[in-house]
């Protein structure tokens, strides 16, 4: 219940602000279409071999990719995998850096040590490069690109969390419940956890923009998921192949991707703002 | 069946083209009557890959640029397929098909001023046939038992079986003379009699041709300079053509020449064509079933292939040949049309269950757009007769070691050798009649290795009869089931250019280009 109240809380304070607005109601509109594209009459796997590259028209409105497939289709159907991918990954990501970060935080000595020796293993990896060596190790599947993003985002939640965690561990608050005789586990996650979400929330955005730019970039570089699923980043690639035959190809892909990408900015920078300088009544108290 | 341009009579007439017409110095090959009407200079050809090296030998797609600019063959074939004279003035087949005896040019150098003679294809002759050194020649000699020479300008080359005509113009054709001296140090500089000598190459980068002004050939080259510069990719060097950078683009793609064609620039299509081939592993799943396998020659959307994977640049065809073969024919394009309706009839046929149909993947080569396109179109063909199946995308070593493994269901692939002698489809892996490395051995299809065997010991009369059932065998069996020719060496080049020669392979020939 207190976590429903700090969303709403930062939902009505981020509302307050212009760019988060638009960010949300973009990812809102983008989430929806996601939802429910099958109610769409769009076919983003159909193909017309007599109208191959066509140009934007009544029947295809961005126009038809090199297998005469409806580029928005594709571009609405592709929001799936995006965001499905998005929200594996921070899940991924946040199921296993949250209780390292916890664990290194409150418990300090040579458990911090190597939960965050791995932790710098993993930050020194260069996120796409170890994405790519995991899709070599699994194969090319939505699963591997999900997980290869997933992992890569353990480090961000790992250090956010212990970073939170070493700030609240000599808080009375915390401190009180140990006098009380409240075991480490209930400490962790029912004392510490609950004063983080704000952070932890702000991460899953941050994240999610990284992980919808991660799985394009795979895409692009032919690592992606495997056709004919939709991907932005797919679209992307192909299009650019057809940059003299069809500009308009990687209009409509590019333009969301950015959009989308730049819509969770601005939540998160919106969230940012909130927890710096929580001047909202409404925040005090939940998001501090 | 179709009718053939080459009908090879042997003995008299072979030798009397030779004879004739370089006495005269008149060979008539494409655009070189227009020789008096263009001017040297020097040719800007931009160029998608780098060269692996100057060996001949090495006959790498990346290597056309360069053979036939600095070495010259025995014989040539012109773009319909009929043999013409090079370094070879004539040649005599045995009666029996046993040997050829070949006539050499007495005025013929190497670059570094060595007399061109027997000596110098007698060497070609013993690095073609060492399995370490011949490279992709050295299939070619499999035919050769023994060579002689017989005077300074003769040699004989004798056969282990009897050979038909044609597969020993193949060879011929495929032999370009060694300067005996630069052999051991071939792959690192050019040892041939060619039109151009190498001036300059930085690798990756570029390679300077100059004009070889001891060259055979009357009034050829006429470029006096070609540099090649190498662009990371296609869509750079067709820029580089249309910014007037460079003159020619050879090695491009159908898509961009298409494009360029379309805006007026030349595209040439040599006779050289490969073709595209779904390949199918006949030891696995439901591929063993030749009912099954059968249904794929109906299944294949021909001409929605040749139109997303190549812009239409190329035929459709149902048979493994290039339209310059002499098994070439184009009535099975007819009968084994794209047909849902006989498909799905020899489907029902081959009694497997739905969950059988559609349990295998198509591996797919990520790193050929084309291929990716058109797996999408053949299983966008397979969910209509209700065959699902997923794309098993695999890129770069990870697709040639499953390739050449036959750890593959099936996967496109193009094949070569297709508009030479039939019997050399035999050189590409899945058309191998032994050591198949998708099959092993023995061959899984009998029938086929027969039906190349029979090819290769048809004579006369019995040629066409025996070309005609290779192609019955090839739709029966059905392990690999042809889509399209298309392009490779393809040639697009600025309108100021001019006196083109198609050569069989698609190699560059730039000794009759000039400039308008």
């Amino acid at each position: 219940m207190k976590q429903m109240h700090a969303i709403l809380a930062a939902l009505r304070g981020l509302l307050r602000q212009t760019g988060a607005t638009l960010g949300l109601g973009f990812l809102g509109l983008i989430v929806l279409i996601a939802v429910f594209a099958d109610l769409l009459p769009l076919d983003p796997l159909g193909q017309d071999f007599l109208r191959t590259l066509e140009g934007p028209s009544r029947d295809y409105w961005f126009g038809t990719d090199e297998l005469g497939r409806d580029i928005l289709s594709r571009v609405v159907f592709g929001a799936r995998t995006s965001l499905v991918t998005a929200a594996g990954a921070v899940t991924i990501a946040a199921l296993i850096g949250v209780p390292m970060g916890l664990i290194g935080g409150f418990f300090g000595g040579w458990r911090d040590a190597v939960l965050m020796r791995l932790v710098d293993v993993m930050m020194a990896l260069p996120a796409i490069l170890f994405a790519m060596a995991l899709i070599a190790v699994f194969g090319r599947s939505q699963g591997a690109a999900l997980l290869a993003v997933g992992i890569t985002g353990i480090p961000g939640f790992a250090r956010i969390v212990r970073a939170q965690v070493l700030t609240l561990r000599k808080r009375d608050f915390v401190v009180a419940v140990e006098a009380f005789g409240g075991t480490a586990s209930y400490n962790m996650f029912r004392t510490i956890l609950p004063n983080s979400w704000s952070q932890i929330l702000v991460q899953v955005v941050v994240l999610s923009s990284v992980a919808i730019l991660l799985e394009a970039a795979l895409a692009f570089l032919g690592v992606g998921v495997p056709p004919p699923t939709p991907s932005w980043g797919e679209m992307l690639r192909t299009g650019k192949s057809y940059l003299h035959e069809a500009p308009y190809y990687a209009v409509l892909p590019g333009i969301v991707l950015t959009l989308t990408i730049l819509a969770f900015d601005s939540i998160g920078r919106g969230l940012s703002r909130l927890i710096e300088n929580p001047r909202d009544a409404a925040l005090q108290g939940s998001l501090k | 069946m179709t009718q053939h341009d080459f009908r090879p009579s042997r003995r008299t007439v072979l030798a009397g083209i030779g004879a004739t017409a370089l006495g005269a110095g008149t060979i008539t090959f494409p655009g070189a009557g227009m020789a008096q009407d263009l001017k040297g200079g020097t040719l800007r050809v931009g160029l998608p890959n780098d060269m692996t090296n100057y060996d001949p030998m090495q006959f790498s797609t990346v290597n056309f640029f360069m053979i036939k600019n600095l070495y010259d063959a025995l014989i040539e074939y012109d773009e319909n397929g009929n043999p013409v004279p090079g370094l070879a003035t004539e040649w005599t087949i045995a009666d029996d098909n046993t040997s050829v005896t070949v006539k050499l040019r007495d005025d013929v150098t190497f670059h570094s001023g060595n007399a061109f003679d027997s000596a110098a294809v007698v060497a070609t002759l013993e690095k073609a046939a060492d399995p370490e050194k011949g490279k992709n020649v050295y299939s070619t000699m499999s035919i050769v038992k023994d060579w002689s020479a017989d005077d300074a300008h003769t040699v004989t080359i004798n056969f282990n079986d009897p050979v038909p005509d044609r597969q020993i113009l193949d060879l011929l054709q495929f032999l370009l003379p060694l300067d005996p001296e630069g052999i051991a140090d071939v792959e690192t500089v050019p040892a041939g009699t060619g039109p151009f000598l190498l001036a300059d190459r930085k690798v990756g980068q570029s390679v300077t041709l100059k004009r070889n002004p001891d060259y055979w050939r009357p009034d050829q080259p006429i470029l006096d300079e070609i540099v090649f510069t190498v662009f990371s990719d296609n869509a750079a060097a067709t820029s580089a053509l249309e910014s007037g950078s460079v003159d020619l683009v050879y090695g491009g793609g159908s898509r961009a020449a298409v494009r360029l064609r379309d805006a007026g620039y030349q595209v040439l299509q040599g006779p050289g064509k490969l073709v595209q081939v779904f390949r199918i592993n006949s030891t696995k799943g439901p591929f063993r079933n030749k009912a099954f396998r059968q249904a794929f020659n109906h299944l294949m959307n021909r001409p929605a292939i040749l139109k997303v994977g190549y812009a239409g640049l190329g035929e459709a065809t149902a048979l493994p040949w290039a339209p310059a073969s002499p098994a070439s024919d184009p009535s099975f394009n007819d009968t084994y049309a794209f047909d849902v309706d006989k498909a799905k009839a020899l489907l029902d046929q081959s009694g497997l269950s739905d969950a059988e149909m559609s349990d295998w993947a198509l591996l797919v080569n990520g790193s050929d757009e084309a291929s990716v396109a058109i797996s999408q179109v053949v299983q966008s063909s397979l969910r209509e007769v209700g065959i699902e199946i997923e794309l098993d995308v695999r890129q770069g070593a990870e697709f040639i070691d499953a390739l050449l493994s036959g750890d593959f269901a099936a996967v496109f692939g193009g094949v070569g050798n297709v508009q030479k002698f039939p019997s050399r489809v035999a050189t590409n892996s899945i058309y191998r009649t032994v050591k198949n490395p998708v099959f092993g051995d023995p061959h899984p299809h009998p029938a086929y290795v027969e039906a190349i065997k029979r090819v290769d010991n048809s004579f006369g009369e019995d040629v066409q009869p025996a070309y005609d059932n290779l192609n019955e065998v090839l739709v029966d069996e059905a392990f690999a089931i042809p889509t399209n020719t298309y392009e490779t060496g393809l040639i697009v080049a600025s309108d100021k250019l001019g006196g083109f020669t198609l050569d069989i392979d698609n190699l560059l020939v730039g000794r009759t280009i000039g400039f308008k």
